[in-house]
């Protein structure tokens, strides 16, 4: 019984195939202007004979695949942070588009969350795009930040408001390593107020794209006060989570056939 | 199951924007050749208005296309609310506002109170000064005081006079209508629900421009068919569904999308705490006080708007809420820009969770539709964790 998982998020597609227990398939892939035909590509390379998908593309994809089941990404990234990480207790996701922090009960059920408001800000979108205005490649604008003496914390995380400060940082002469490190110290202060929002109980376990940034990991430790723990593959958590996923979709509240009378 | 539901209201609107039916009513009274006067807000003292003959019509305020012919005047930083209402006026697409003789307004928040300004060329207007610290002693001095100058408008707008008797009938008749739609929200809080937000809608939307005497037969027909329901067994969605109160800023229109995803998800939506919903309707003006004027200001007084401070009753009224139609959680809903009800959620989820342990969630949007997908996951989320 091969069970698979499809997380179609803003920024990237992520498919984890489990096979009697184990993980044996494991892909991620931009997901472009066309994410059906991502989906297509990365499923035309595996054989499965169930798929859960979530993420923002997750309805989309259950037009397209009406066998799919779907669930929400709070509760695809609860259980695959859970497999993952047994103790986990408190999840952080940061991921293209979203932010949450999550609170889960000893058996891993979902006990409160918390998510950004409807803008990107602070999110992986947000570090992408700053990493462009100061012509940094992604790995490029980690090692500055983690390189640089002092950060200049942006005082805003609205994106165009960012850049408009990131362009009179740069004509100040701030330095672009300074400018680095003061990015990631303001997503690290949003993701501290986030997770105000729920109880924080360790293990803390950080996933989503953003987890893959070592810069940010140590700068959330500190904020948060916990240690974090990273996954293996950060974000392919709620892929990993929707391959576990074994209830009825009924179950998950979501029921696209019924009509509102 | 053969139980198919009919329309609480079976006419010829069935399946239209419950505005349609309300404007129709105008139009016959404006045949009628009855003065009509526009309002924008819930504090709007509508007895007065019917015992000086003039019938209240709620204009425009929750579509997103005229926003963007508001935001050539008003700054994109504001309550859609506020810029919808706005946009509606100066493109002239409101037809309630069309069919308005005179418009009433009130002095609750920054951004319509400075909009009132920008409007008064086009209608007459008289701007309710609205006390915002509601347990002051003089507050209630004041809010009559100004129902009294609201008469003193109307007298001079429309020619009509008003005394203690008719203003005491009107309130009779107001009552009324508030016992007639009690009877119909007790079947939201039915578990299973077997009404439907957009139904008590249909019924709430004709309540605001008629009276309870013209409502009645309405209301008559739409409790039969609720009652008829309850015993077929029928369930406003899955039998089972997470039940969600609705709480915050005014939601109609395109903000009803809220509703809609909260449905979507699988949730069904039994009260709805704001003011184009149940809220004007959980309290009845006192009766036979000798000061009928004092006792409508009471009631209006008692409306818990997040411009009022402290506005401690707003909690208070929720737990009667929370008891009597026992949802598994709550969605604040705050419109964009709204500080009032943004600040004051932080409150509302604490009351929530610690006093009545149910998940909560706000959910911060405005009429546009670009953040259904991040609503979605949300509703999606919440309903999972009931």
């Amino acid at each position: 019984m091969r069970q698979a998982g499809i997380d179609i998020g803003s920024r990237a597609i992520k498919l984890v195939v489990r096979d009697r227990g184990v993980v044996v398939h494991r892909t991620v892939a931009d997901t472009g202007s066309d994410p059906l035909a991502v989906c297509r590509r990365l499923l035309d390379a595996t054989a499965f004979d169930t798929i859960t998908a979530t993420g923002y593309g997750r309805h989309l994809f259950q037009e397209h695949w009406p066998e799919a089941s779907v669930i929400s990404e709070i509760k695809a990234v609860a259980i695959g942070a859970v497999a993952a990480i047994p103790q986990c207790r408190t999840v952080i996701d940061i991921g293209g588009q979203d932010s949450k922090a999550i609170a889960l009960d000893g058996n891993g059920r979902v006990k409160k969350f918390a998510m950004n408001d409807r803008c990107a800000a602070g999110t992986g979108q947000f570090l992408e795009m700053m990493a462009t205005s100061l012509a940094y490649t992604r790995e490029e604008f980690i090692t500055a930040a983690t390189q640089a003496e002092e950060g200049r914390k942006l005082s805003s995380l609205c994106s165009v408001f960012a850049q408009t400060e990131v362009v009179s940082l740069i004509a100040r002469g701030t330095s672009k390593e300074t400018i680095a490190l003061g990015v990631h110290q303001a997503i690290a202060s949003r993701t501290l107020a986030l997770t105000r929002g729920v109880p924080v109980t360790p293990s803390v376990v950080f996933t989503g794209g953003a987890a893959h940034n070592s810069c940010l990991v140590t700068l959330i430790e500190d904020a948060v006060k916990h240690p974090l723990h990273v996954p293996d593959s950060p974000q392919t958590v709620a892929a990993l989570g929707c391959a576990l996923f074994r209830g009825n979709p009924e179950e998950t509240g979501h029921t696209p056939e019924r009509k509102v009378t | 199951m053969s139980f198919k539901p009919a329309p609480l209201i079976d006419d010829e609107f069935v399946g239209q924007p419950p505005t349609k039916r309300s404007l129709a009513h105008l139009l016959t009274k404006r045949e009628q050749k009855r003065n009509i006067a526009g309002v924008y807000c819930t504090y709007a003292p509508v007895e007065l208005f019917h015992a000086m003959g003039i019938v209240p019509a709620t204009l425009c305020s929750f579509a997103n296309g005229p926003i963007e012919l508001a935001e050539t005047v008003l700054p994109a930083n504001l309550c859609p609310l506020v810029k919808s209402s706005y946009g509606f006026i100066i493109g002239d697409t409101c037809p309630f506002f069309g069919v308005s003789d005179a418009v009433v307004a009130e002095t609750t928040c920054d951004g319509k109170k400075k909009m009132f300004e920008l409007i008064t060329e086009h209608k007459p207007l008289f701007v309710m000064d609205l006390p915002q610290i509601p347990d002051s002693p003089e507050a209630l001095d004041n809010w009559t005081r100004s129902i009294h100058k609201l008469a003193a408008f109307f007298q001079k707008q429309f020619g009509t006079t008003v005394d203690d008797e008719r203003l005491e009938a009107a309130i009779k008749d107001s009552n009324r209508k508030t016992r007639m739609l009690q009877q119909v929200f007790d079947y939201a809080a039915l578990r299973p629900s077997v009404v439907g937000w957009n139904e008590l809608y249909d019924i709430l939307f004709l309540a605001q421009v008629t009276t309870g005497a013209e409502l009645a037969p309405t209301v008559t027909r739409a409790l039969a068919e609720l009652e008829r329901r309850k015993e077929a067994g029928y369930s406003r969605g899955r039998a089972d569904a997470p039940r969600v109160m609705v709480t915050g800023c005014p939601i109609a229109g395109d903000a009803a999308k809220v509703f809609k995803l909260i449905e979507e998800a699988g949730g069904v939506v039994v009260a709805l705490d704001e003011c184009l919903g149940m809220k004007l309707y959980m309290d009845e003006v006192e009766e036979g006080t000798g000061d009928p004027w004092r006792a409508i200001a009471a009631k209006y007084l008692k409306i818990p708007c997040s411009c009022m401070t402290p506005n401690d009753i707003r909690v208070d009224k929720m737990d009667a809420i929370i008891q009597r139609f026992k949802p598994d959680a709550v969605v604040d809903v705050i419109l964009h820009a709204c500080h009032a009800y943004n600040v004051e959620s932080h409150k509302i989820e604490l009351h929530v969770q610690e006093k009545h342990g149910l998940p909560f969630t706000k959910i911060v949007t405005d009429y546009s539709d670009n953040d259904a997908g991040q609503i979605r996951t949300r509703m999606e989320a919440l309903i999972e964790t009931c």
